[in-house]
């Protein structure tokens, strides 16, 4: 393998890695605060049972996403020291503000997840809004930096030096706005999905009590707000790139040659060497009404374009039409779920296929985040700053990347194996008693966690 | 120029917050290898609660470090990442597995199980390499001899980072870390009324910290061949030979208040150490960032660009510093602040493998 392909396979797999944990990290946090002020305001034994459930749950996800973290910003410097240099000198300032945000997240965590017997129910309860605001805050920072490096702003390049150095311009930069609403809601449309999956399954199972209902319909309040503010901030994202970054949609898109009343391509295989998009479905003016509003408007396409500056357009239309179907899907799932609720059609909600199909959102949204974190860095390529910095030409200059590879790798099935096996055995565990604020004997849930057999293991 | 001095410093200052807290977190690992015999959970249990609350938070120091370095110095960094590139990634994977072992080994729902005792493992061993390969970087660093002739960086392979000078100090960072839990432990186990275990950790930081002594004589013995611009730099000044000096009659003051059962005294001279030692490391190498070509006017980013930075610090640590404190007094201090319950005055039963707030 050469050093250039190890180096972005092993960022890439770092990334693909840690984006799961930043997202529960956003998302998470919001559900804990909701859960908790609901268990103290209506006393309910549930909602704190939740909290707690839900808590240890964070504690390990959020360290997980914590050292997942602390190898992306080592590896900024590690694999891409021509970048860092470029970057840290101009849109250094985000990174670091990520840094306070994480930090202030770190310190609130600590007090959440240890203090229940320290901090007063009320004191506990307040600490969860730093996280949730600091997670959301963390996401800003570090999209918008990656925004800078689509659309770069905030300095000039005089004599081959970098100068008249503006950090607001380039924290500010034209892509910021959409990029980060986007993946701060995503956050809430993955994590709402993904634990309201959690406990879709358990109903299917057989496990309808009111512990699980709520922890569902809580889930799905998240999921099901987020998502359709996703797909409006989804479509704002299309408007922007057809006038800043016209390749970047012609890749998403698979358009290959400038034209008029272009036609939208969904799924099928977009082939750069003979500029067709092959078993697409074609929807007749769709991508022009899409992008500027007008069934006859003109798109660009990735002729205008010379071959070398070309994103990797197969793995960009796939990545974003697999998005967008998951995104829909989910959609689908969080109107059906609240329409069946505003209906007053409780065993609707409640049906096998319904919980059937949450149960698919939630992966499904975390495809999403996958696939559309894959769009933004596939269509971006071949640069890693658009117009200013080639990826091969930041690309560290150290040898046998390809070992580095592979230890990271064998490190992220490690800790993934571990991980998962870990929140198995959690979820299946017994509750123990724990202590209600609004009570002075501890309370023993009577809720059956695992099946009878995996209980009858356990005791 | 000035900008950049001031921002140094900032960095300096997270460097000897990161050392004293992430670095006891590193120490406690360490500790856990020799968490032997009867009272081993027991020991193990009072390593858990005394960095579970805060290892997290003392981690981000590092975090801190690394995008302040990249934002106010970019070519350093770059040059460092490249000529560091198998330490620190070695350091990195320590980090890594560290932090991920500790928090598996919390919520393993048996901690006597196997698996327990396998994140145990990987825990503390890996507490055991991070430190050293980061003090190796770092004596590479302050060697002067990581940059080519031609002033490009290149990758090095083991000639700086794994030279007596730096396995030197590499080991005293070990050491230190080592020394600076124990004492953190013996005030942790004092708060629970376990005078015992107190002892145990007292005479662990009485050995630990002769043995950074010894080190750290090892390692200035070396620096006239082995780092000489940093040699030149302390000992031709007042100032660095100053607080090289003083940094010596501390670590004594260590010891002695440490054989006094003077713990919460000890705790706080301790951290003074630790700031006076890596405080005669930089007054030394001054202006070098990287000897002996990189200094801090050559590789300082634009003014506007500092500037922001600081004011962002300014705005940063005045939301960060009292929220620190609060979680500091709620975990570590004896104070009374809002919100915060009678204390509990035991360690946690040693079954519960549960982690936190079952």
């Amino acid at each position: 393998m050469s050093n250039l392909l190890a180096a972005r396979a092993q960022m890439g797999t770092s990334l693909a890695f840690h984006i799961i944990f930043s997202a529960l990290g956003v998302g998470l946090p919001l559900l804990l605060c909701i859960a908790e002020g609901l268990a103290l305001k209506y006393k309910d034994p549930n909602w704190m049972l939740l909290t707690r459930r839900w808590a240890k749950a964070a504690a390990i996800l959020f360290a997980i996403g914590a050292v997942s973290g602390t190898i992306l910003s080592f590896e900024l410097g590690l694999l891409w020291p021509t970048y860092t240099k470029f970057a840290g000198a101009v849109v250094g300032l985000p990174f670091a503000l990520e840094g306070f945000a994480f930090f202030i997240e770190a310190i609130f965590l600590g007090l959440y997840l240890y203090g229940w017997d320290r901090l007063s129910p009320r004191a506990h309860w307040l600490c969860s809004f730093p996280i949730w605001i600091s997670g959301l805050a963390s996401a800003w920072f570090i999209v918008s930096a990656n925004s800078w490096m689509n659309t770069p702003a905030g300095f000039i390049i005089k004599n081959g030096k970098v100068t008249n150095i503006n950090p607001l311009q380039a924290m500010f930069n034209p892509a910021t706005p959409y990029e980060t609403i986007h993946m701060m809601l995503s956050c809430y449309v993955a994590t709402g999905f993904a634990v309201a999956a959690v406990y879709a399954f358990s109903m299917l199972r057989g496990k309808r009590t009111d512990y699980h209902w709520k922890a569902l319909r809580l889930a799905m309040a998240v999921g099901a707000i987020a998502i359709p503010l996703q797909i409006i901030s989804g479509d704002a994202n299309a408007r922007f790139l057809a006038t800043a970054q016209p390749y970047k949609l012609a890749a998403m898109e698979g358009v290959f040659h400038t034209a008029s009343g272009v036609p939208l391509s969904i799924g099928g295989w977009a082939d750069p060497n003979s500029g067709k998009v092959y078993y697409a479905i074609e929807i007749p003016y769709g991508l022009s009404i899409l992008a500027k509003g007008d069934p006859h408007a003109t798109i660009k396409g990735l002729d205008a374009y010379p071959r070398e500056d070309w994103p990797i357009v197969e793995a960009t239309h796939l990545s974003f039409d697999g998005m967008v179907g998951a995104g829909f899907f989910a959609l689908l799932i969080g109107l059906l779920f609240w329409f069946f609720a505003w209906r007053k059609k409780r065993a609707w909600q409640e049906h096998r296929w319904m919980l059937i199909g949450i149960l698919l959102a939630g992966p499904l949204s975390f495809l999403a985040i996958e696939l559309g974190w894959m769009v933004t860095e596939f269509g971006r390529q071949p640069w890693v700053i658009v117009g200013f910095l080639r990826t091969a030409n930041a690309v560290t200059t150290a040898p046998s990347l390809n070992i580095s590879f592979s230890v990271f790798s064998l490190v992220y099935i490690l800790l993934a194996f571990a991980l998962v096996r870990l929140l198995l055995r959690l979820a299946r565990s017994p509750f123990p008693p724990i202590k209600l604020p609004w009570s002075s004997t501890p309370y023993q849930a009577e809720i059956a966690t695992g099946t009878a057999t995996e209980r009858a293991g356990i005791e | 120029m000035n900008l950049a001095f001031l921002a140094l410093c900032i960095l300096w200052l997270a460097l000897i917050a990161y050392a004293v807290l992430g670095g006891a977190d590193f120490g406690a690992g360490i500790w856990d290898l020799f968490a032997v015999g009867a009272r081993r959970r027991y020991q193990r249990q009072l390593i858990n609660q005394a960095i579970g609350p805060v290892w997290e938070a003392n981690h981000v120091w590092l975090i801190f470090l690394i995008v302040g370095l990249f934002t106010v110095f970019p070519s350093a960094f770059a040059s460092l990442s490249i000529a560091l590139f198998i330490p620190l990634t070695i350091a990195l994977l320590g980090i890594v597995l560290r932090g991920a072992a500790f928090i598996f080994r919390t919520y393993e729902l048996d901690a006597s199980s196997r698996s327990a005792e396998v994140w145990s493992r990987i825990f503390s061993t890996t507490s055991l390499i991070t430190p050293f390969f980061l003090g190796a970087s770092a004596a590479a660093v302050a060697s002067g001899q990581l940059a080519a002739s031609n002033g490009t960086a290149t990758t090095d392979l083991g000639a700086v980072w794994f030279s007596p000078f730096a396995i030197t100090i590499g080991l005293m960072a070990v050491a230190l870390c080592a020394t600076l839990a124990a004492v953190y432990l013996t005030e942790e186990a004092n708060s629970y009324n376990e005078p015992d275990l107190a002892n145990v950790y007292r005479t662990r930081a009485l050995i630990a910290g002769a043995i950074t002594a010894v080190l750290g004589a090892l390692g200035l013995l070396q620096s006239p061949f082995a780092a000489p611009q940093l040699w030149n730099g302390m000992v031709t000044r007042v100032l660095p030979l100053v607080v090289v000096i003083i940094t010596m009659l501390i670590g004594l003051t260590t010891a002695v208040l440490l054989y006094r059962r003077r713990y919460g005294l000890a705790r706080v001279v301790i951290i003074l150490e630790v700031a006076f030692l890596l405080g005669s490391w930089g007054l030394s190498q001054y202006p070098y960032l990287i000897p002996p070509r990189v200094t801090i006017a050559n590789s300082a980013n634009d003014p506007s660009m500092i500037l922001a930075l600081l004011i962002s610090i300014a705005i940063g640590m005045a939301i960060l510093l009292p929220s620190l404190y609060y979680l500091f007094s709620i975990f570590k201090l004896p104070y009374p602040v809002p919100g915060k319950t009678a204390e509990s005055e035991a360690l946690p039963s040693e079954t519960s493998g549960q982690g936190p707030g079952v």
